[in-house]
């Protein structure tokens, strides 16, 4: 039986990424998958304490999360070990790429065990103060946001090139696919720098990411104290030291194997390869001492909360936040977001919106909105426009940062405003008959003159995009939408069509 | 010399040696034949069908033509141009007529096409314009590939050695390489360039459509039409679109007619008359839209119906 369990966990482990790979491929057009496509985002208790912390108010999207907690809060934690897709990776990777070195002296590590409550305790704070900055560091959403924005563009540009030769193997079709439309994501290095280099911890420690620094590990540690569901040694032990060096989280201190910190154990149960089989688990009575625990001090806890309240506020005094002249008004959100300092509050950058967006039209951010809106969705008209009939990003948002909205309703969210820039626009500096705004314009926002120019009617226009992007003039569009910082909602217009 | 006496024909020999040829097949296979004579001789260029249900109007209008067996032979290739432009629903006369593409697409299998492809290059997103419209799903219910040109790969760069102002263009390769080009426009109103109709259809075989209107949207449409001379044109003018084109939604007119040609520029001219002008309130004449009088000019095409042969049929 105990032999089948690493090979159990590792099979768990790849169904799971897979799983999460998948979700992800099936974010898109035409969303008609019966599962949830942001599954692991709403499971995530992380995500919904701090969300619904920032938030203030229940976000009921994400009820599905604290079922996990509260298994995990019974049983232990068998999500880090089995289920989660950062994990996945981290385990592959160390074994393949990123090998912990060899030491001769035992790690010391208790002030960088220490370390992820300090981490913890700042996000918990900023949090509540609104600073986002904890969910870049959440395992699923960095995933998440890995995979779309960072993986996404490179599988298509390698299908793409890929395609004529496949073509010419499949006698079937006679006729010529098109290739996809390049996604493009300004981000995608940095993103996956920071990827590859938690990934690249793993020299210095295997599964360093989880011992010290995973904010969701560090909120099961914290809740699986009173677990039921433990770790117990009979006599013979021989202090080989194998559960030492083989447990991935470091839960069994060497000094004394027989005990083991309860609350960082992830269940994988590599322990149990004992050679005098001296380990076994069993159900038994919560209990909330622990061997060797981690020293938080008082002065360190009040530390890293000071330091959490100060960041925010830092944040907050940025004048990109602020009321001030500095505003972005060219920072569109997608429709349906919350207003922005809620927006920015609640969204995770989980990406999950960039992906279902059949344009590509919403990107991710880097400083625009400011630190606090780093990596949440903006709409970009020039790249892409936001499609009249779709309300995707809505339907995917796990933490409800853009409302789910019908149809109907979104097509009536002046997300912006366009603007023509006369000196521009060739219908306006030439005497040429262009009006490529007015034909594309979904909404009848663009009115032509007498003499075919084009005029914004702004009681209609919902800021979509689509005269920007498909504008002929190069470079910077004669077209632009400007962003009044608020979304409105248009009148319904009594619609002229009687088909 | 043995050789040449052999072949020495006497003209009495001949003519009776040609007419029990060509009687030979009449008498083994009576049936097709007659019919593929039926198709090859055409009573006019441009028909007209009214009254009757789309895939029964095509075969009205196309009887006259000559039937699909003039213009698609056995085992070619057929791309059909169509419009699916633009996200909206058939009702909203903004896209082509779902069952009119099914009908046109088995015509053309019926004819004996080894395979048909319909394609656009769509405005809005074309996941979008595929499913709304519906067209999708009519074309491929008929067996055929419709194919979006979202991918550059799918393009050509061609010279347009006629064209007065657009001199190279990507265009779609298919539309360019296949045995059969059928155009299957919609006639619809347009603010930019009053109307659009078959020839203005053919814009959406290029790969950067906008650029078209930085340079010069009536000459460009024209220049673009002598690329490739469509085979056939079917005009769905079974609803138009009469206001707010060409993406609408706008006022629709229920037509109720479905015209065959195989000269683009009659076809437009006679399609124009559909709407009104909108200072004089008449229907447009032929030379009030640029580009169909620009394409008259370059040898396109008759923009004088009066000199094309024009039939009018009713399909009940």
């Amino acid at each position: 039986m105990n032999r089948w369990i690493p090979l159990m966990r590792r099979t768990v482990q790849t169904l799971s990424f897979f799983f999460l790979l998948y979700l992800v491929i099936r974010t898109a057009f035409p969303m008609e998958i019966k599962i949830p496509v942001d599954l692991y985002l709403r499971l995530d208790p992380f995500i919904a304490v701090i969300s619904s912390l920032t938030h203030k108010g229940i976000i009921e999207r994400m009820f599905p999360a604290f079922g996990v907690l509260l298994f995990v809060m019974v049983f232990g934690n068998f999500f880090c070990g089995w289920f989660c897709p950062m994990g996945a990776t981290i385990d592959f990777f160390d074994r393949l790429l990123f090998r912990e070195r060899k030491r001769t002296k035992p790690f010391e590590d208790a002030s960088l065990r220490r370390l992820r409550y300090g981490i913890f305790f700042f996000s918990i704070i900023a949090g509540l103060l609104a600073f986002q900055v904890m969910y870049l560091l959440d395992p699923i959403s960095l995933v998440t946001r890995t995979l779309v924005i960072a993986f996404y563009p490179p599988a298509i540009y390698l299908y793409n090139h890929l395609l004529p030769s496949v073509q010419t193997i499949l006698p079937s079709n006679s006729f010529f696919m098109s290739s996809v439309p390049l996604p493009i994501f300004k981000v995608n290095l940095l993103i996956f720098l920071v990827f590859v280099a938690i990934l690249a911890l793993g020299v210095i420690r295997k599964r360093f990411w989880c011992r010290y620094l995973c904010p969701l590990g560090t909120l099961f540690s914290i809740s699986s104290r009173l677990r039921i569901f433990k770790r117990s040694v009979t006599e013979d032990c021989t202090s080989c030291q194998r559960c030492v060096r083989d447990c991935p989280v470091g839960a069994i201190p060497e000094t004394s194997p027989r005990d083991y910190r309860h609350q960082d154990c992830i269940a994988c149960f590599k322990c149990l390869e004992c050679p005098p089989q001296a380990v076994s688990f069993h159900f038994s009575l919560p209990r909330w001492k622990t061997a060797n625990g981690v020293n938080l001090s008082r002065r360190y806890v009040l530390g890293s909360l000071a330091f959490g309240c100060l960041s925010a506020l830092m944040i907050k005094t940025n004048p990109l936040q602020s009321e001030s002249g500095l505003k972005n008004n060219r920072l569109i959100r997608p429709p349906g977001a919350l207003p922005e300092e809620e927006f920015v509050a609640v969204c995770t950058g989980c990406g999950e919106c960039l992906k279902v967006c059949p344009n590509n039209a919403l990107q991710s951010t880097f400083l625009e909105a400011g630190l606090a809106g780093l990596y949440t969705p903006r709409l970009v008209p020039r790249i892409g426009y936001c499609e009249e009939f779709c309300n995707f990003c809505g339907r995917v948002c796990p933490t409800e940062a853009i409302r789910a909205t019908s149809l109907e309703e979104k097509r009536l969210i002046q997300m912006g405003v366009a603007h023509i820039n006369k000196t521009r626009c060739i219908a306006w500096d030439t005497d040429k008959i262009c009006l490529v705004c007015n034909e594309q314009c979904s909404y009848h926002a663009i009115i032509g003159d007498e003499k075919k120019r084009p005029l914004v009617k702004e009681e209609k226009c919902t800021g979509c995009g689509i005269c920007e992007n498909k504008c002929p003039v190069d470079g910077e569009s004669a077209i632009i939408v400007f962003s009044s910082g608020v979304q409105r909602k248009l009148k319904p217009e009594h619609s002229d069509n009687n088909g | 010399m043995d050789t040449s006496k052999k072949w020495n024909v006497t003209r009495r020999e001949f003519i009776k040696g040609a007419a029990a040829l060509t009687a030979t097949p009449l008498v083994l296979h009576q049936l097709p034949f007659y019919g593929t004579l039926a198709h090859a001789s055409s009573e006019a260029d441009l028909v007209i069908a009214k009254h009757g249900s789309p895939s029964q109007l095509l075969q009205a209008a196309m009887t006259p033509l000559g039937g699909m067996g003039r213009f698609v032979k056995k085992g070619q290739r057929v791309v059909i141009k169509a419009n699916i432009a633009w996200a909206r629903t058939p009702e909203q006369a903004c896209t082509n007529n779902p069952e009119l593409l099914t009908a046109l697409v088995k015509m053309c299998y019926e004819a004996g096409a080894k395979k048909v492809a319909v394609w656009d290059h769509t405005c809005d997103n074309y996941q979008f314009c595929f499913s709304r419209s519906g067209l999708k799903e009519a074309g491929q219910k008929a067996g055929a590939d419709v194919l979006s040109g979202h991918g550059r790969n799918v393009y050509k760069k061609v010279e347009i050695p006629n064209g007065k102002k657009l001199k190279t263009a990507e265009v779609l390769r298919d539309v360019l390489e296949a045995d059969v080009f059928i155009n299957f426009p919609i006639p619809k109103h347009h603010f930019a360039t009053e109307l659009t109709l078959g020839m203005k259809n053919f814009i959406g075989i290029v790969w950067d459509m906008e650029l078209l209107h930085k340079i010069d949207l009536h000459q460009c449409i024209a220049d673009i039409n002598t690329l490739r001379k469509p085979d056939l044109v079917v005009v769905d003018a079974i609803r138009i679109l009469t206001t707010n084109g060409p993406k609408g939604p706008g006022k629709t007119e229920d037509i109720g007619e479905v015209i065959a040609s195989t000269d683009i520029v009659a076809a437009d001219a006679y399609a124009a008359a559909f709407f009104k002008h909108p200072k004089t309130g008449k229907p447009f004449k032929p030379e009030e839209i640029r580009f169909v009088k620009l394409a008259f000019e370059m040898g396109l095409g008759q923009i004088d119906l009066s000199k094309v042969r024009v039939k009018r049929v009713s399909a009940t």
